[in-house]
């Protein structure tokens, strides 16, 4: 055990990798909270009723509107 | 268990198979989505909806699900094993949350396509829509990621993989000097 070499330690390009993810996530959730936090397809149903039908003049009101953006 | 070497072989076919499949049933995805974000042709709205929500059903989610799957007989059936290289890691974390988007997307293009099946829905109703492009172009750059990083295998192990490949030194180490003990003795 007493000549065991130590860990090398983390690499950099697992570092780098790690910041680049918990900078894009914030960015995510920061245009999420931006948006409003409506996301998936709730956001194009007027009761955000996941996948349900909902009547034509409803999706034209939601996208209306300027916030109202596309993806 | 480590897979014998012709096993071997075919679960990396398989696996490159489904991967590299699930690449290239995005990028025909995405030129669907393209044309749902772009287009202004009623009839050409109401085709790439429903074309989209077949890709993603009967191609895409199958692949994502069978490349994770592949991807874990790989990593556990070979010496990379699934916690020992940071590269293992961060290709089955990528895969995992790739694969759990996806799911919740379905949601999308599912209710995209009921709209665009509805044949009362009006050519403003489709253009007003939507698309999914964001997801779409993030999932393949993320499925790019995940391609380069196996095919570089950057170095690196985890705690995990060093303590075990330390373990398993010492232990061959062991096994050879009792080899020697045995030999030089009468």
């Amino acid at each position: 055990m007493a000549n065991r070499p130590p860990y090398p330690g983390t690499p950099r390009w697992v570092k780098v990798f790690g910041i680049i993810v918990i900078v894009v996530v914030l960015l995510v959730v920061g245009l999420m909270f931006i948006g409003g936090g409506e996301h998936g397809p709730g956001r194009h149903t007027s009761s955000g009723e996941a996948g349900g039908q909902v009547a034509a003049f409803s999706v034209m009101e939601e996208h209306a509107l300027p916030e109202g953006g596309r993806g | 268990m480590i897979m014998p070497p012709r096993l071997r072989k075919f679960a990396l076919a398989a696996h490159i198979t489904l991967a590299v499949g699930w690449i290239g049933a995005v990028a025909g995805y995405i030129a669907l989505d393209v044309a749902a974000a772009t287009s202004q042709d009623p009839k050409t709205l109401r085709a790439a909806y429903l074309a989209m929500e077949l890709i993603a059903w009967y191609v895409i989610v199958p692949l994502a699900l069978a490349s994770l799957l592949s991807g874990l007989i790989m990593s556990l059936g070979t010496k990379w094993g699934l916690f020992r290289h940071y590269w293992v890691l961060v290709s089955l974390l990528l895969t995992i949350i790739a694969t759990v988007v996806l799911l919740f997307e379905t949601q999308t293009i599912s209710y995209f396509a009921d709209v665009a099946a509805d044949p009362t829905t009006s050519g403003d109703d489709l253009r007003a829509l939507g698309n999914t492009l964001v997801h779409s172009v993030g999932g393949i750059a993320v499925l790019l990621v995940i391609l380069v990083m196996n095919v570089y295998k950057p170095r690196g192990m985890t705690h995990y993989g060093w303590r075990k490949q330390q373990e398993q030194r010492r232990a061959s180490q062991r096994s050879k000097q009792d080899e020697q003990r045995k030999v030089s003795q009468p």
